[in-house]
């Protein structure tokens, strides 16, 4: 099946869309292995890094996609959709005004824009996307998320590497869908046999910048904190909620995206603080890590509010800012081990 | 018991020798390339001109960055933990800690037992560092030790307005340049760090006993601009430069 990439620095872009369209719907996530040389022939090195890796891969692979969909996410998506219309070869490019705010009139604006891009795709792709091919799709995707759930409870219980759930929630963003319900249930079966969790991890609550390669993962591990919670689009942000499967797929999809865990590009923030109480009380854990990838705004204007309000309640937690490199800084990992001692004197 | 802290830093290491409470010997060597090499060095002087034999010592505790090189360490402890203790042997109620080292900067907060209960460090960046001290040294062709002396000869410091340490330098060669005094410059340097400083120390909320521990605490330019901007006193151990080595031998004590 063909692939269809978008580039949605959130969980903000509806892929069962492009599943009803026939393709296969795969985020670009960028590669912290390759440098991001062609990208700041266009884009300053004090924007987001990751932002420059997803227009490095973009004008490296965009033939291997038939289209490419921009949502509104964070501002630096917002800003680079020119960049990406001069820069990267493809037939079909396409920007979709997800809405920041959450009320009546977003809502309706948000339905409209859905629409919009549907007749877009039908046009330019001469396809036909029905009610049943979304309602399929809407079936297929609430099965991943049914799985991903499962799957990311068993991290407070089970021997579970950080690593290894990263590169679950990678292949959700990026695989055939029928293929990856086969996968998660396999990885299902095999986690519930895993050892239970280890005495030498501290469990810990994982938020702030999206984590787009393993190895931030590994820095964790390094400093014996396991993720057994998080916000993040690769992660719990992805799967909290099922889409609905009655009446209107497409109202669905809107009613859907209002209905999930935050990110801090949306107004206002109290609701990302929520949802990260409702997960700290239904999952013990040590501590919170709240990380955010130097340049991104988002979570640079976010942090002190939640912070603030994270350590009012009570909550011991440490914010670190990483590059974005795949190599395991021993600066993180020392400020990461100090928080664990913290934890651990305080236990 | 004799316990042993071994604190490995980007600049230099330090070594301390305690028996239980009393603190015996300390030393300061530079880290160099080979940190391995570092630890040996300061520990075969330290066991030779103490007389003291390494099977009578209970316990080697490894901090700073380069702890994990440290391979008979019984206990490899950050230098966080280890600063905090540090600071708590000489002030016992110590309820703040700040460190400025070689590449990074601290303000930990204590819980009135010698604990540690939250910290914050600086960004990813040089700025706010004793590299940061070092690197304008060089551009200003003046040592390091004379920093203090200069900054107290100074009549209006400058504003340093780069948070880059790379832009610093250049700005303060610009500086260099239109004339400006190097008295001038240093204490502008200087309230350059304590302003940084006090941000942190404003992000977690510091009080007094506030205690100022590492090599840069000899600086006493850099201790009064701090001072001014945070309106507490800090107290200096003499043995600053060396409280994460003396905290990591009284926790292998503990």
């Amino acid at each position: 099946m063909k692939l269809f990439a978008y580039y949605d620095t959130g969980h903000e872009f509806s892929e069962e869309i492009i599943m009803a369209a026939g393709f296969t719907p795969y985020k670009i996530l960028g590669d912290v292995h390759v440098s991001n040389d062609p990208a700041d022939r266009y884009v300053h090195h004090y924007i987001c890094p990751f932002s420059r890796s997803c227009l490095t891969e973009g004008m490296a692979r965009s033939k291997d996609w038939v289209g490419i969909a921009f949502c509104h996410g964070c501002d630096t998506t917002n800003n680079q959709y020119d960049i990406w219309k001069y820069h990267v070869k493809t037939d079909f490019l396409y920007w979709i005004n997800t809405p920041a705010k959450n009320d009546l009139a977003a809502n309706t604006f948000h339905e409209k824009e859905l629409r919009r891009f549907i007749t877009h795709l039908e046009n330019h792709f001469s396809v036909e996307i029905t009610q049943d091919k979304l309602s399929h799709a809407i079936q297929t995707s609430n099965r991943v998320k049914h799985l991903m759930r499962e799957l990311a409870a068993l991290r407070s219980v089970k021997d579970i590497p950080n690593s290894a759930y990263h590169a679950l929630t990678r292949k959700c963003v990026q695989m055939n869908k029928e293929e990856l319900v086969e996968l998660l249930e396999d990885k299902l079966k095999e986690w519930k046999n895993l050892p239970v969790f280890p005495a030498d991890r501290e469990p810990v609550l994982l938020t702030g910048s999206d984590i787009t390669y393993g190895e931030v993962m590994e820095i964790l591990e390094t400093a014996g904190l396991r993720a057994v919670r998080d916000d993040l689009s690769l992660g719990e942000r992805y799967f909290a909620q099922d889409i609905s499967q009655e009446g209107d797929p497409v109202k669905a999809l809107v009613d859907y995206h209002t209905r999930i865990p935050q990110p801090p590009t949306k107004i206002p923030f109290d609701a990302r603080l929520s949802y990260l109480e409702s997960c700290l009380k239904e999952t013990p854990v040590s501590g919170i890590v709240y990380q955010i990838l130097k340049f991104c705004e988002p979570h640079g204007l976010d942090l002190p509010f939640m912070t603030g309000e994270l350590k009012r309640l009570g909550h011991t937690l440490i914010v670190i800012e990483r590059e974005y490199t795949p190599t395991v800084d021993q600066q993180l990992v020392s400020r990461l081990e100090s928080f664990r001692e913290i934890i651990q004197r305080s236990l | 018991m004799l316990t042993v802290g071994i604190d490995i830093g980007s600049i230099t290491t330090k070594i301390a020798l305690m028996d239980k409470t009393k603190l015996i010997y300390t030393d300061v060597a530079f880290s160099g390339y080979d940190m391995a090499r570092a630890w040996q060095d300061i520990f075969k002087t330290m066991l030779l001109k103490t007389g003291t034999k390494e099977m009578d010592i209970s316990c080697i505790v490894s901090t700073g960055y380069g702890r994990g090189s440290v391979g008979i360490a019984h206990k490899k402890i950050t230098e966080i933990s280890c600063h905090a203790a540090g600071a708590a042997y000489f002030y016992p109620d110590v309820k703040a800690v700040i460190d400025i080292g070689g590449q990074d900067s601290k303000c930990i907060t204590l819980n009135g037992s010698g604990t540690v209960s939250d910290f914050v460090m600086n960004d990813k960046c040089a700025a706010g560092t004793g590299r940061f001290l070092d690197v304008m040294a060089r551009a200003l062709h003046v040592e390091l030790g004379d920093f203090g002396a200069m900054d107290h000869k100074s009549k209006k410091p400058v504003i340093i307005s780069s948070m880059c340490t790379v832009f610093a330098e250049s700005e303060v060669i610009s500086m260099i340049a239109r004339g400006e005094s190097r008295e001038n410059i240093i204490a502008g340097i200087h309230e350059s760090i304590a302003s940084r400083m006090v941000s942190m120390m404003n992000r977690i909320g510091v009080s007094k006993p506030l205690v100022m521990t590492g090599g840069v605490s000899r600086n006493k330019g850099m201790r009064t601009a701090i001072e001014k901007k945070i309106g507490l006193k800090l107290l200096v151990p003499n043995e600053a430069q060396v409280c994460g080595a003396i905290g990591a031998a009284i926790l292998g004590g503990a």
